[in-house]
């Protein structure tokens, strides 16, 4: 950057709270160049607007106005209270980690039950203790080029959220889902803002299924920017799924970076509910052959909600598979936009791709934007993409009325058999069923 | 009773009139035959009966039990005892067989003030019919009629209504795609629900199910109107003759 940009007020806002948390500050040195690089880059890029092609849907120096303050120390949350956040989620037969504003609840999570199995950290001590596999692992597994300005963000307030490491010998499998729990607001009248970053190490030859749920408290708007990075050793296995149902006013940038070993099976799926406004991010890189990665995920959105997906897979080496399956229920005047690009690099020979996402549009001002890209660079691959978008079949429709069922009723189940369709994806029994019953509740809070 | 008067419909969204002047009379307790050559405007009644707004009716009325049903939605038309059997049952990804069934069955026992069923009663009677049809258990866990047959869609529709009880029945060429065997557990099926409750139109454009299904009398729609009507002797003469006499080539 040669000359010095105009910055927004929100960028001033971001600039002054990192002074802030700089004086106050007192990691390692390699942590605070971390930080520093991520804000000179955040400072050089700025928020995307819409000529930054990745955002050319979601314009962030538009919507985002001001910087909220951040969540500071959270009171003290109850089971009780987080068992109503969670809902049809706190059914799950899981072993919680619950973060409050990023920070690791040691009370209300589960960590001896997780003692043998995994070695978990909070981020901030991760950072200064600053283990071999934290060190290798922290802003390297799979970051954005050209560089993200969330990410950026994220790296320059890097100190909450995270670090699970597998410790268990191949063949190993954690025997329940590992359920990170994200509690964003509080009960104060301010709104907040919490930046997580969370590790996830999965060792060589190990199963696991980590179920990440981003919940707020209280009802004041927040703004999250969750980052999760994710390694998966050769022949692991990870069903990475997520669920947002965050409150109406919210903003929730997530990034989930992910790197692939040889033969690694990466199975993720997001279920987007909440959030005004909504950008999930995933980052695949192909790090050794044979690996396959399944990104699927259902969207329900109403009123002005926007929901942003945007995926990057990147097919570094030869022989891997990656998927993309999403399915959108857009209402009122909502919003939805999936993008996905694959890329397919010169010798990335027999790579196999291929993408889809369909919406259905409930009302005539709901919209639907779907921004496929392929980028291959190597001859002899499959690769494909495919998009709808329509309205609730009226064949179907009448078929079912002619079978007595009234209109709503009728409509919501065509409706929740489309997301559905997507929802069957999720391999895990309870959490797929979970998320059915979220649908249906969705469905049934029609003009809510 | 069902009493089709003057029954003029057109496709709403263009003016193409189909039905010009239906006039028709199906006591309860009868079962009655609509069979003509194809486009006669067969399958446009059937879906006028069961309420299609694809639809328009621009004169005369339908009237079941004294009652007006042109004004009433499919469901509530349902509800009022009308089912009507496709001719070309539609797929519905995603939606479990099952489900659909037990929304169904529950729906119309709601609306017509009976109590709705637990899963286990449910579970016993659907099975119970199911084995009637000769429908196989797999097929009930599938997603509705996805990748059936025809004849087993048409089972299906059946099925549908066996639980339902209708009191008015029309069966939109049921017999079409089926083999013989197929076709007599179909029409035992529809036998097994003739009572004196009970009034069903059979639309066909062959005789062989007449055989099965016995009529009382026999309607021959051509052009958008009822230009004959006999006993059941009539269908075996449109077997000889065809339908060339009424617009189209013999088969
Ligand atoms: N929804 C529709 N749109 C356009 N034309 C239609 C529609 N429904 C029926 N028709 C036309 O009306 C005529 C009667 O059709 P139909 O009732 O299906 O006849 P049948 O069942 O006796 O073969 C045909 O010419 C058909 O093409
Ligand atoms: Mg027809």
């Amino acid at each position: 950057m040669t000359a010095e940009r105009l910055k927004t007020k929100a960028e001033q806002g971001y600039a002054a709270q990192f002074s802030e948390l700089e004086s106050r500050s007192s990691s390692q040195d390699w942590v605070q160049r971390l930080r520093e690089d991520a804000m000179s880059e955040f400072n050089a890029i700025g928020l995307p607007h819409r000529r930054v092609e990745e955002w050319k849907y979601t314009d962030l120096r538009a919507r985002i106005g001001e910087v909220y303050g951040p969540a500071g120390d959270a009171a003290a949350l109850s089971g009780e209270k987080l068992a109503t956040l969670l809902g049809p989620l706190g059914d799950i037969d899981a072993v919680r980690l619950v973060l409050v504003n990023g920070v690791l609840d040691e009370a209300l999570s589960d960590l001896a039950a997780l003692s043998g199995s995994c070695e978990i950290l909070p981020l901030h001590k991760a950072v200064d203790d600053a283990p071999d596999w934290v060190r290798g692992m922290l802003t390297t597994v799979n970051p954005p080029r050209p560089a993200d300005a969330t990410v950026a963000l994220n790296q320059a307030f890097l100190a909450n959220g995270v670090a699970l490491r597998t410790r268990m010998a191949a063949p190993g499998r954690l025997e329940k889902p590992i359920m990170i729990v994200h509690v964003t607001g509080g009960e104060s009248e301010r709104p907040t803002s919490a930046m997580t970053r969370n590790l996830l190490a999965i060792g060589d030859g190990v199963e696991a299924t980590v179920v990440e749920a981003h919940v707020q408290l209280g009802t004041m708007p927040s703004q999250v920017n969750a980052v999760t990075e994710t390694m998966l050793g050769e022949r692991a296995s990870l069903q990475h799924i997520k669920a947002q149902t965050e409150g109406a006013e919210t903003t929730h940038l997530s990034t989930w970076m992910t790197r692939l070993g040889a033969q690694a099976s990466y199975r993720a799926f997001q279920f987007s509910t909440g959030g005004a406004l909504s950008r999930n991010q995933i980052f695949v890189a192909f790090a050794g052959e044979g690996a396959s990665s399944h990104l699927n995920g259902a969207v329900m959105a109403r009123g002005g909600q926007h929901n942003d997906t945007t995926m990057v897979v990147d097919h570094a080496v030869p022989g891997c598979e990656s998927r993309e399956f999403y399915k959108l229920v857009l209402d009122d005047a909502a919003r939805g936009i999936v993008q996905c690009k694959v890329n397919v690099h010169r010798d990335a020979q027999k790579s196999d791709g291929h993408q889809a996402a369909h919406a259905m549009l409930l009302s005539e001002a709901a919209e639907f934007d779907s921004k496929p890209e392929l980028e291959i660079f190597a001859d002899d691959v499959v690769c494909g993409h495919g998009s709808t978008s329509g309205q609730v079949d009226e064949e179907f429709l009448f078929y079912l009325r002619s079978r007595g069922i009234p209109e709503p009723q009728a409509r919501a189940l065509l409706i929740s058999a489309f997301t559905g369709e997507a929802i069957a994806k999720v391999d895990d029994e309870a959490v797929r069923g979970a998320f059915q019953t979220m649908a249906e509740a969705w469905l049934a809070d029609e003009g809510a | 009773m069902l009493e089709i008067k003057n029954l003029h419909v057109k496709i709403a969204e263009d003016d193409t009139e189909i039905l010009k002047g239906i006039d028709l009379v199906l006591p309860k307790g009868e079962v009655h035959a609509i069979m003509g050559p194809n486009g006669s405007g067969k399958s446009t009644l059937a879906y006028v009966l069961a309420g299609k707004d694809d639809y328009e009716v621009t004169d005369g009325s339908i009237t079941w039990n004294g009652e007006d049903i042109t004004a009433m939605a499919p469901d509530e038309r349902a509800v009022a005892g009308v089912f009507l059997a496709f001719q070309y049952p539609i797929e519905i990804p995603g939606v479990a067989t099952m489900t659909f069934l037990r929304t169904s069955l529950n729906a119309v026992r709601k609306a017509r003030g009976q109590e709705e069923l637990s899963t286990p009663d449910f579970m016993r009677l659907v099975k119970e019919k199911a084995a009637d049809l000769k429908i196989s258990s797999d097929k009930l866990k599938r997603p509705l009629n996805v990748g059936f047959s025809g004849g087993e869609k048409k089972r299906q529709e059946v099925l549908q209504m066996s639980l339902l009880e209708p009191t008015l029945c029309v069966l939109d060429e049921t017999d079409s795609g089926l083999d013989i065997d197929a076709l007599k557990i179909v029409a035992e099926g529809v036998n097994a629900l003739r009572s004196p409750d009970r009034a069903t139109l059979v639309i066909t454009h062959y005789q062989r199910l007449l055989n099965y299904i016995v009529p009382d009398k026999v309607h021959v729609l051509s052009g958008g109107r009822v230009v004959r009507t006999g006993g059941k002797e009539l269908a075996l003469e449109l077997e000889e003759t065809g339908y060339a006499e009424f617009g189209e080539e013999a088969a």
